[in-house]
């Protein structure tokens, strides 16, 4: 071992040493002659027989002396930094085609490496807790609703705490749909500097169950999670850095939060994030203890539980269902058929990305070997070109295996340098996506380039020339002798490179067909009608401070307010307000019974919301029958409005005005309210959602805080939004005003996942189209510069220079088609697995096909029409001259 | 093949060029080849040559040192020493020789009977 080490180590030197060396070993040598020389004259040999006698014993000076060359070095490296020297002087040579390569490569590279970092900081690694693999989040189910993964009950919550012996705990945090948490909004009073943040309300164990320690301080205990203990918050770091100075005394400090006293606790650590980025506080939820006992509806929790050590998914599911089952036959009035289920922490955060995500490398993927074989058509081109440099080496005595190797350092040395250029460009994407990327990056995950990043990085500039240098390498070291410079040599390359160019515009097919079906998916997306129309509308949430407002009454009063001053605003059509703004999802549902049912036939999944009697004119929603809310109608005059989802879903028809229908179940006493109109469906969880049935109470009769406004005006959006935070500052400054927007923004938002995937997969089909543009450019110029002399013959005897024309585009075609047809099958198998992307198209959609042939073929035709046009331009005497 | 000229195995002229070194002293080149010929009563003629690749082995592992310095008659030369680790690898390589050799023997006259 020991020698082993030191004979490297001796080598490595005599590697970089190595002139020197070999003076030193001329001298010995000398001297050792001169010795042996002196010796034989001793012995009476004449000089010059004794020199030559000293040769001969000493045998062979230099073979002597390059064999001791060789053993002194390191062999391999020392002809690689030859290679490389001879690459990096014919990169510099070469300049066109070396910056076309480096810069293709880095566009590949680096788009593979950025989706890499993706992949990896979503999928791959695990979340930032400790064990993250026992963390699961258990929701509930509810065929009878339509649940499939809900978030829990309070009660419910509790009895799974306390009757489950497969998991260390369970947490608990506010959480209003199936798309995760609730963030809610608070003012931060630092030193009279009010600032909005966003908080998450938690039970008091949902540190310790993520197991994640604070950076300073302590976090909650169990008994903070109730009124009475709760005026305790826990800062994020970027909260307690930005608007806290960092303040190393923070601990025990008290800080105003919406006008209520809190003591800061602890501050989390700088990478931590939970349930997303943009939680920047976390308080108890500060409820009723009996809460957890009485409360079996609403739902309104997200949970997420410890495994405990050795106890596995299937065996928690196992234990979970029959707690849930016992709870269905505990509590039957609420419980019917609520299930639950069991998923992993990191599955169900990523859920949404996932499809995206893989969608997208996979894209990365064929463009990157769309990249190679480009380059390895260039190369083929080149390696013509190169025919003569490369025979005479041949010539020279350089062997086959190592004229590929010093052609394949070549490649390296270029892929190097791309993936160099393309890592860079892949160190952007951290910030750019975060920016960028809505959804479509779940928020808990930070990427980066980092270690395996890099790794990835260098993989792929290994990859490369192994899949574009080798082949024309290969066949470029073929060409043995001078004579081979003719005809079969290039005609084995035009093969080589028609190959490598169907290849190239299969892949691209691929690509733009992919692109073509989100587009489709996207323009199908933009046509829906949202119920609305969303032009001139201007929205923005006011919340008001629970402390100061406590009462219904008083909350109804301030909103009115608003919306009167709003109303005086010159340019103001109409001011509306609702608990749930279009798009904006819902604020709860219930059961409903329309009047007729009876038993166990009543509706179980209905959406509340409450609106002013202007909310439907402001952001523009047709009246279908009956008549609006008017000021009159409030609690007591037991009117409401519905949608035409709800009037056709529960009554079978659009004209319901005059039906009765009340809140819970037929033997419920709730009180009948008489719909009075039905508008038209508004679109509620995005534009690819059917929209729910939904009942619209008058806002005085159902007050909910925060409320969101609507404004139509003629005006601009920003003068609007100034002269509502004037108004709501007027009011009270402790009234937050927030989410300010315009209603088509808000539309455009609800888009954001599909077109940011749809601007993506277009980029990357675009460059393919390019480079498969430049691959036929290059395989036709090639053939029309190698047949000009034909083509000058051709010409002096008559041929006509359309004949000419149709030959080199008929020559340019015939790999485009090839590919084509190769490409439309991989595409047809491949663009199923985007079935959950797309909206309104089917995969096999043929327009999409036919859009994509189109254009691949004007710009194949376009990639030949120059090289054909110079072949027709052929001057005869030129070409004939030209050998 | 008439010659008693025998073909060296690489091993075994390490051994002896340890050998010698042991022996003699620091040596240069070729002092050791002399040698190694005078001992051997000329019955292994090589091209002295070769003994460079065996000292540059030896150099590598360490078993050998070598600096410039002046021959007898005044000229520079190279002269190398066997170290220490050449002095343990030594004496196992002759433990090894003769041991291997005295098996080989005895296998000899066995097939010989």
């Amino acid at each position: 071992m020991r020698t082993c080490f030191w004979t490297l180590l001796s080598r490595v030197r005599g590697t970089f040493l190595s002139t020197r060396l070999d003076d030193d070993f001329d001298r010995e040598v000398g001297e050792h002659l001169a010795l042996l020389t002196a010796d034989n004259i001793r012995r009476g040999m004449t000089p010059d027989d004794a020199r030559r006698a000293a040769l001969m014993r000493f045998g062979g000076p230099m073979q002597i002396k390059e064999q001791q060359h060789d053993d002194r070095g390191l062999h391999f490296i020392e002809t690689t930094l030859q290679d490389v020297r001879y690459a990096l002087r014919s990169i510099v040579k070469y300049r066109a085609f070396s910056i076309v390569a480096i810069a293709t490569l880095a566009i590949g590279i680096g788009a593979a490496t950025s989706m890499f970092t993706v992949v990896r900081a979503v999928l791959l690694r695990p979340l930032p807790f400790a064990e993250p693999d026992r963390l699961v989040e258990i929701s509930e189910t509810n065929p009878l609703k339509g649940w499939t993964h809900t978030v829990s009950a309070p009660a419910n919550f509790a009895d799974w705490r306390a009757r489950n012996s497969v998991f260390t705990d369970i947490a608990g945090y506010n959480g209003v749909d199936d798309r995760g948490a609730s963030l809610f909004q608070r003012v931060l009073t630092v030193n009279d500097e009010p600032s909005q943040v966003n908080g998450v309300a938690t039970t008091g164990n949902l540190f310790d169950v993520l197991g994640v320690r604070p950076l300073l301080g302590r976090t909650f205990t169990w008994d903070e999670t109730f009124d009475g203990k709760d005026r305790v918050l826990v800062l994020a770091y970027g909260t307690w850095r930005n608007l806290l100075g960092g303040d190393p005394n923070i601990i025990g400090r008290d800080v105003l939060l919406s006008g209520r006293s809190m003591t800061v606790i602890g501050v989390m650590p700088r990478d931590f994030f939970f349930p997303n980025r943009s939680a920047q506080f976390w308080s108890p939820m500060g409820v009723q203890l009996d809460l957890f006992v009485k409360t079996r509806r609403p739902h309104f929790m997200n949970t997420v539980a410890r495994l405990k050590r050795g106890v596995s998914l299937a065996q928690a599911r196992d234990q979970m269902t029959r707690i849930a089952s016992d709870l269905e036959h505990e509590y039957a009035d609420t419980n019917t058929k609520m299930g639950v289920r069991l998923e992993p922490l990191h599955d169900i955060m990523v859920t949404d990305a996932r499809p995206t995500i893989l969608m997208l490398f996979g894209a990365v993927a064929v463009l990157f070997l769309i990249v190679c074989a480009n380059i390895a058509s260039l190369q083929l081109g080149r390696g013509a070109s190169r025919m003569r440099e490369i025979a005479v080496r041949r010539a020279l005595g350089a062997g086959r295996a190592r004229l590929v190797r010093q052609l394949l350092t070549e490649s390296l040395v270029l892929s190097i340098l791309g993936a160099l250029l393309g890592v860079a460009l892949a160190t952007l994407t951290p910030s750019v996506l975060l920016r960028a990327a809505p959804s479509a990056l779940p928020l808990f995950a930070t990427p980066q380039i980092d270690v395996p990043v890099l790794l990835f990085a260098a993989a792929l500039a290994i990859a490369a020339p192994i899949v574009f240098g080798l082949v024309p390498a290969m066949s470029s070291s073929r060409f043995d002798r001078l004579a081979e410079r003719t005809e079969s040599g290039s005609r084995q390359t035009t093969r080589a490179r028609d190959v490598l160019v169907a290849f190239e515009v299969a892949l691209s097919v691929i690509l733009v067909v992919g692109s073509m079906l989100l587009i489709r998916s996207l323009l199908r997306l933009q046509q829906v009608d949202p119920g609305f129309s969303p032009e001139h509308v201007v929205t923005f949430k006011v919340t008001l401070p629970r402390i100061k407002y406590p009462k219904s009454a008083d909350q109804a009063r301030v909103f009115t307010d608003i919306e009167e001053r709003l109303r005086s605003t010159a340019g103001v059509q109409a001011v509306g307000a609702a608990s749930a703004l279009a798009l904006r999802g819902y604020t709860y549902t219930s059961d409903a019974t329309p009047e007729g049912r009876t038993g166990d036939d009543y509706e179980r999944e209905t959406r509340f919301n409450a609106v002013t009697p202007d909310y439907f004119k402001a952001i523009g929603v047709r009246l279908l029958f009956g008549r609006s809310l008017t000021e009159r109608d409030t609690r007591g005059s037991k009117v409401i409005q519905v949608n035409e989802a709800l009037a056709r879903k529960y009554f079978g028809s659009s004209d319901v005005v005059g039906k009765r229908l009340k809140g819970g179940r037929p033997s419920d006493d709730d009180p009948w309210v008489t719909i009075v109109g039905v508008v038209a469906d508004v679109k509620q969880d995005g534009l690819d959602k059917a929209t729910r049935p939904e009942v619209y109470m008058p806002y005085a009769a159902s007050v909910q805080n925060p409320a969101t406004f609507a404004v139509r005006s003629t005006i601009d959006a920003s003068s609007i939004a100034s002269s509502a935070r004037q108004t709501v500052r007027a009011l009270d400054r402790d009234v937050l005003l927030t989410d300010v927007t315009t209603l088509d923004n808000l539309v455009r938002d609800s888009m954001g996942d599909e077109r940011f995937r749809t601007t993506l997969l277009g980029a990357f089909a675009a460059v393919a189209l390019f480079l498969a543009a430049l691959g036929i450019y290059g395989v036709l110029s090639y053939f029309v510069s190698q047949r000009s002399r034909e083509l000058g013959i051709r010409l002096t005897l008559g041929a006509r220079r359309s004949t000419l024309f149709a030959l080199v585009i008929g020559q340019g075609v015939r790999p485009v088609v090839a590919g084509a047809i190769v490409g439309l099958i991989g595409a047809l198998a491949l663009t199923s697995v985007m079935q959950s992307l797309l909206f309104g198209v089917q995969p096999m959609d043929p327009p999409t096909y036919a859009i994509a042939l189109a254009l691949l073929g004007t710009i194949a035709v376009t990639a030949c029409a120059v090289p054909a046009l110079r072949a027709t331009r052929v001057d005869p005497l030129v070409a004939l001259r030209d050998e | 093949m008439g010659e008693t000229k025998s073909e060296i195995l690489q091993g075994t002229l390490d051994l002896m060029v340890l050998q010698t070194l042991e022996a003699m002293g620091p040596l240069h080149g070729y002092g050791i080849a002399r040698r190694i010929e005078q001992i051997s009563e000329d019955a292994l003629q090589l091209n002295q040559g070769t003994i460079y690749a065996a000292l540059l082995r030896l150099q590598q592992r360490r078993w050998i040192s070598a600096s410039w310095g002046t021959s007898d008659n005044n000229r520079k030369a190279k002269f190398y020493a066997i170290t220490r680790a050449g002095r343990r690898q030594l004496a196992e390589e002759t433990a090894n020789w003769s041991r291997i050799a005295g098996v080989i023997g005895r296998l000899l006259r066995l097939s010989e009977r």
